[in-house]
């Protein structure tokens, strides 16, 4: 029996469903097992025959992106109330994906940004017509609707994406991983000696050793050990893309408790060191942080 | 009160993005409006603002995860602007194969996937077929020298890039990760088979548009500037200076990128978030342009690769040149398949490729601005910002491929809705049979 699946792209950059396609002739095995009953990337199916179809009568569902206008609130509930299971597909989906950093600012100084003030732009006005209003702050979706399964990553691989689906086509229970990003990755790791942090395009990188250890900022101890390591691997540090470890709700607090840890830095130098601490530590988190909220918090009282 | 009829689909699909479509009918189906509406947007140039400059070209690729290596390379190219520095020449080659990688993949996809279903099922054919799962269906063998193509891509992506989607390699001064040589030979020894199914492409690509050359030449016909880089005459789409074609064929512009505010304008539509950029000279909406493929091969004197060029000679001698045809776009896209496969085997077949020179160690912010441009599959892809002595960025402004095509994409769109509910000219049309029928 095949199962009916759906995939809904709330406002997202697409990779997910990229990442799902890169299975390549992988696909011809996956694909047999799925009927495919909504899906605006690849196939002919409107809004509205999702809508007409009965609750629940979805099996599994997959939600790519966050909510940045009402329509996408609309179809996060309707992929719910379709969906059996209902999975946060991708890191925005999970914790709001890096449109998160635009919750630093109101939603009018974004907009008037945009359309009004571009240095191309000709005749600056704010679009009104046929088209959805925005939300004032992106919320992860998992504070709006209940989620089964959450598979982070940005987007998560297309080996993550398969053993999810292949758990939930078995019946068997999907867990995230204990690990950390560095459990994964091959850099040599020492006893930590941070006197100072460099920027990213500074300095000649030793690719055999960890690049924490040389005084980059690598956020592998910290990040969901799900990607195999991928950027370190190649001298590149670890942003966090993936999301906090397993049971820690706020990303960032948990690095920069860290870092107070293993930097042999005074408090000032080490602040000293992050101009954009927010930018660093919750690059596709920040919705899901504890700042973040008290904003939305302060911004719902004020109206 | 009036009876005008609105027609509306929703989402638009087969594309990314969120795009729905609202067509007003009047009296007698008069085409009264057609509007294209992109129904979000995520305010990057708003919130990149206070972020060091050096990760701007990790967040940029977000923007899409269909085609983030344009997004990661034109990003570091800004900053390395804006700091005035020159990667090694080996880095160059690296992230030319990075960008002609993509190239490829998107290519493959937009053509088998998003495009085929409809030529070779047939338009009319119920939705449920006119996808890419019934192409693996009813033609195993074609779906997989589609899937060949784009593997070849994306994964050659992933060795340069380290991630296909959301790249992590390109850095101010250079590249993080050479490629080895044992990665070099195995992707030298997949080139002949690629090229072989690059050739079956354009054989198929050909069958179709003989098949349904009535329909390319009399459907959204609609004639527009055409913007794109162009590299001394040759369509190079990791650098050069950008061209302004008029719809009558002459090169109007030709600038270095750092200038295009003076040629370029963004109209905001009331009815859209995806903004219009136009040739600003011609003002709004005279100068709206396109780009985008066709845009790329109408522009270039030549192409960059010996098959390439052969295949341009053959789609000009078949639709001229201006083309202002819709659908020789994916005449088009089938020429730069052949130009991003063949370039990729000369990238390969340079020793340079391995060199591990491929980044400078001595990189300074400074402050100022710095424009960096790529042609993205979907067309010309620049980001501009600007930073204090920090490095610190200050103000950024990106444009991206769709917002050129939108306003192009809702004129042939007009054309289109005229043919079919004015003229009722889909009926007039001839149609061949589907290739495959189900
Ligand atoms: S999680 Fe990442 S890859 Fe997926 S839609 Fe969001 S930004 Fe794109
Ligand atoms: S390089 Fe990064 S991911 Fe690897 S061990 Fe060091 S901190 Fe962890
Ligand atoms: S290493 Fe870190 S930044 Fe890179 S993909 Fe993995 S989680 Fe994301």
């Amino acid at each position: 029996m095949t199962k009916r699946i759906a995939m809904a792209q709330l406002t997202s950059c697409w990779g997910c469903d990229q990442s799902l396609l890169d299975l390549h002739l992988g696909l011809l095995e996956v694909l047999p097992e799925l009927e495919i009953v909504f899906w605006p990337a690849v196939v002919d199916f409107k809004i509205k025959d999702l809508e007409s179809m009965p609750d629940e009568s979805i099996h599994i569902g997959l939600v790519e992106g966050s909510c940045r206008t009402e329509d996408d609130v609309r179809l996060l509930n309707l992929m719910r109330a379709k969906s059996k299971i209902l999975v946060a597909w991708g890191v925005c989906s999970c914790y709001g994906g890096i449109q998160g950093l635009a919750n630093q600012w109101e939603l009018d100084e974004l907009v008037d940004r945009k359309f009004m003030k571009a240095d191309t732009v000709t005749d600056p006005r704010i679009p009104s017509e046929n088209v959805p209003a925005f939300v004032p702050q992106v919320r992860p979706n998992v504070d709006v609707v209940k989620f089964n399964i959450l598979l982070p990553g940005c987007p998560p691989t297309s080996k993550n994406i398969v053993e999810a689906l292949a758990a939930i086509l078995t019946g068997k229970p999907f867990d995230l991983p204990e690990k950390s990003v560095c459990d994964q990755c091959p850099k040599v790791k020492q006893d930590k000696h941070i006197t100072k942090f460099h920027r990213s395009h500074e300095g000649r990188i030793d690719p055999s050793k960890c690049l924490l250890d040389q005084g980059y900022l690598c956020l592998g101890f910290a990040t969901i050990g799900f990607c195999g390591a991928i950027c370190p691997t190649v001298n590149s540090p670890c942003k966090g893309c993936f999301g906090p470890v397993l049971r820690v709700k706020d990303h960032g607090a948990k690095i920069v408790s860290a870092l107070g840890a293993i930097a042999e830095m005074e408090p000032e130098q080490l602040k000293d060191s992050f101009p954009d601490p927010i930018g660093s530590f919750y690059f596709t988190d920040y919705a899901a942080s504890y700042l973040s909220r008290m904003r939305d918090k302060a911004r719902s009282k004020k109206k | 009160m009036t009876n005008d009829k609105t027609i509306r689909i929703e989402p638009v699909t087969r594309l990314e993005g969120h795009g729905a479509l609202t067509i007003t009918l009047g009296a007698g189906n008069k085409v009264k409006d057609v509007q294209f509406n992109i129904g979000s947007t995520r305010f990057f140039e708003r919130f990149l603002v206070g972020r060091p400059m050096e990760e701007v070209p990790r967040i940029a690729p977000r923007i899409c995860g269909i085609c983030p290596e344009p997004h990661h390379l034109a990003s570091v190219k800004a900053v390395e602007a804006a700091w005035g520095v020159k990667p090694p020449p080996a880095a160059i080659k690296l992230r030319r194969l990075l960008i002609e990688s993509k190239q490829l993949s998107s290519h493959a996809i937009h053509f088998y996937a998003l495009a085929a279903p409809d030529f070779v099922f047939g338009p009319f054919a119920d939705p449920s077929v006119r996808n890419v799962a019934a192409v693996l269906k009813y033609m195993p063998d074609v779906a997989v020298q589609a899937i060949k193509i784009m593997e070849f891509g994306q994964e050659l992506c992933r060795d340069v890039g380290a991630k296909a989607i959301h790249p992590v390699t390109a850095i101010p001064g250079g590249m993080l990760n050479s490629l080895t040589e044992e990665e070099r030979d195995k992707w030298l020894k997949a080139v002949p088979q690629l090229l072989e199914n690059v050739q079956k492409t354009v054989d198929l690509a050909k069958t179709v548009v003989k098949a349904y050359i009535d329909v390319i030449t009399k459907v959204a016909v609609t004639p527009t500037y055409y913007v794109g880089l162009s590299n001394k005459g040759v369509l190079d789409i990791y650098d050069g200076t950008i061209h302004v074609m008029d719809p009558n064929g002459t090169m109007v512009a030709d600038f270095e990128p750092k200038d295009y505010t003076k040629y370029w304008g963004e109209h905001v539509p009331d009815h859209s978030y995806a903004t219009h950029i136009y040739y600003k000279p011609a003002g709004y909406p005279d100068g709206i342009w396109r780009a985008n493929t066709l845009a790329r091969c109408n522009i270039a004197e030549k192409m960059a690769t010996p098959l390439a060029q052969a295949a341009l000679k053959e789609m000009r001698d078949l639709v001229g040149r201006p083309s202002h045809h819709t659908f020789a776009y994916h005449y088009a896209r089938i020429v730069e398949l052949v130009q991003a496969a063949e370039s990729i085997k000369k990238l390969l077949e340079d020793p340079d490729i391995v060199c591990t020179d491929v980044k400078l160690s001595d990189v300074t912010p400074r402050a100022g601005e710095g424009v960096g441009v790529v042609e993205a599959p979907r067309g010309t892809c620049l980001h501009n910002y600007e930073c204090d002595d920090e490095g610190i960025v200050t103000k950024a402004n990106i444009i991206v491929a769709t917002n050129h095509n939108v306003g192009g994409i809702e004129k042939s769109l007009m054309d289109a809705a005229r043919l079919i509910f004015e003229q009722d000219g889909l009926k007039k049309l001839r149609l061949p049979e589907p290739l495959v029928k189900t």
